[in-house]
């Protein structure tokens, strides 16, 4: 009974508002919507450090890849290279028919998909970054492809989707 | 002052190896967690399209021979059973076969063959001569002044194999230094040892089938190194070699 018959702390009372705290916090900068652009880095010089190094896998097996990508980025961790983002492209869907023109004409279909995860690194030293290739080439495991490149803005588009109607309109208005 | 001529002469070596193509077997403890994983995982997995079809078309079987209702419901279905189909693939599947794991291993050690071990890295090995003995060797060549000492490593490659060699040097950096003094006989104020220089490459393509201008190379795994090299030798260039 002395749980329930606690008393609520009223407007009138002078314990109102006993247990705010957002009040203390520093104000935060409302958040905005849009993705602003990557910066680069200095890529020649006497350092010798690159600037953002995609590391992009593609396979069939989405397991595998997936498997590969977590394995890559750990890699990173413990080698401390600092890993700016991790992320994973939209699979494609193949479908493969085949002609089989002995007698009746059979298409048999077949259904493939295509997965890519993206490891993207900064901070890679020339003198490192071979070693660092060597160990992912020799570790990769079967049917996975290995791609990496520099990041471009084109790399950085292809992840955004198109909008036609804003495009239109902006058309439109110019 | 005049820069002096350094005691020491210049070498650049280049360590060319291909990548392996198959991945190595596994090891035990590997195989019985791959084995129990797999299983857990079809213990906890639900059925999928095909699998659902197959049951549901065999439970119609099943009742089309105990009773003759079936005619109408037969005109829904297509044509084709799923059992049908995973006949098919079963067929197609025993008409592939697979290349072998273990090629040139029944060739007996050929050790001059790329096909040798292809779950593990290969690398270059050739008979020079230096001084008076004639000794394996990672190909190397003399660094000429006014050249980078990764240009005598592709120089050096280059005498070895020919000019178009699909392979990538790994960086300007050397990956490993030996340095060496010449017995007391040949030494001179000028010339008191060598230094060589490792770089690496990886081999693009597989297929060397230039001429090849000395007859004695090896394509030779980081194990049978020991077989070739000379200790010292052996112990600087194994500190830069993965496996």
């Amino acid at each position: 009974d002395a749980l329930l018959g606690c008393h609520r702390s009223y407007r009138s009372r002078p314990t109102h508002g006993i247990g705010k705290f957002k009040y203390l916090l520093p104000k935060e900068p409302p958040k905005k919507r849009k993705e602003k652009v990557q910066m680069k880095e200095i890529d020649a010089g006497t350092e010798y450090q690159y600037g953002d190094v995609n590391i992009q896998m593609t396979s069939h097996d989405l397991c595998l890849v997936e498997h590969f990508a977590q394995y890559v980025h750990r890699l990173c961790n413990r080698l401390s290279i600092r890993v700016n983002e991790s992320y994973a492209m939209p699979t494609k869907t193949n479908e493969v028919l085949f002609m089989e023109e002995r007698g009746s004409k059979m298409q048999l279909d077949a259904v493939l998909t295509t997965h890519q995860r993206v490891v993207q690194i900064r901070g890679l030293s020339s003198t490192f970054a071979p070693i660092l290739l060597e160990i992912i080439q020799s570790n990769q495991p079967e049917g996975v492809h290995l791609l990496m490149k520099q990041h471009t803005e084109a790399d950085f588009k292809s992840r955004l989707k198109s909008r036609p109607e804003l495009e239109e309109l902006l058309a439109e208005m110019s | 002052s005049a820069a002096a001529p350094r005691p020491w002469k210049l070498f650049g070596a280049m360590c060319l190896l291909r990548l392996p193509r198959i991945t190595q077997p596994l090891e035990k403890v590997e195989e019985e967690m791959a084995a129990l994983m797999e299983q857990i995982e079809l213990e906890k997995s639900l059925y999928s399209d095909h699998e659902i079809r197959k049951l549901e078309e065999e439970e119609q079987l099943q009742r089309k021979k105990e009773s003759l209702y079936d005619e109408d419901e037969a005109h829904g279905r297509t044509v084709i059973l799923a059992r049908d189909l995973e006949e098919k693939w079963e067929q197609k599947f025993l008409q592939f076969k697979a290349a072998p794991r273990i090629t040139d291993a029944d060739k007996k050690n050929d050790r001059t063959s790329l096909d040798r071990k292809l779950d593990s890295n290969l690398m270059l090995l050739v008979k020079q001569k230096i001084g008076n003995q004639e000794l394996w060797l990672l190909p190397q060549v003399e660094w000429q002044p006014g050249e980078t000492l990764r240009g005598t490593a592709e120089r050096a490659m280059a005498t070895f194999l020919g000019d178009h060699i699909e392979a990538k040097v790994l960086g300007n950096a050397p990956y490993g230094i030996y340095k060496y003094k010449f017995p007391r006989a040949i030494r001179t104020e000028n010339n008191v040892g060598a230094k060589v220089f490792f770089f690496k490459a990886f081999l693009q393509s597989s297929d060397l089938s230039q001429a090849k201008l000395k007859a004695d190379y090896l394509w030779v795994t980081k194990k049978e190194l020991g077989d070739y090299l000379k200790s010292e030798y052996l112990k600087k260039v194994n500190r830069f070699l993965l496996d």
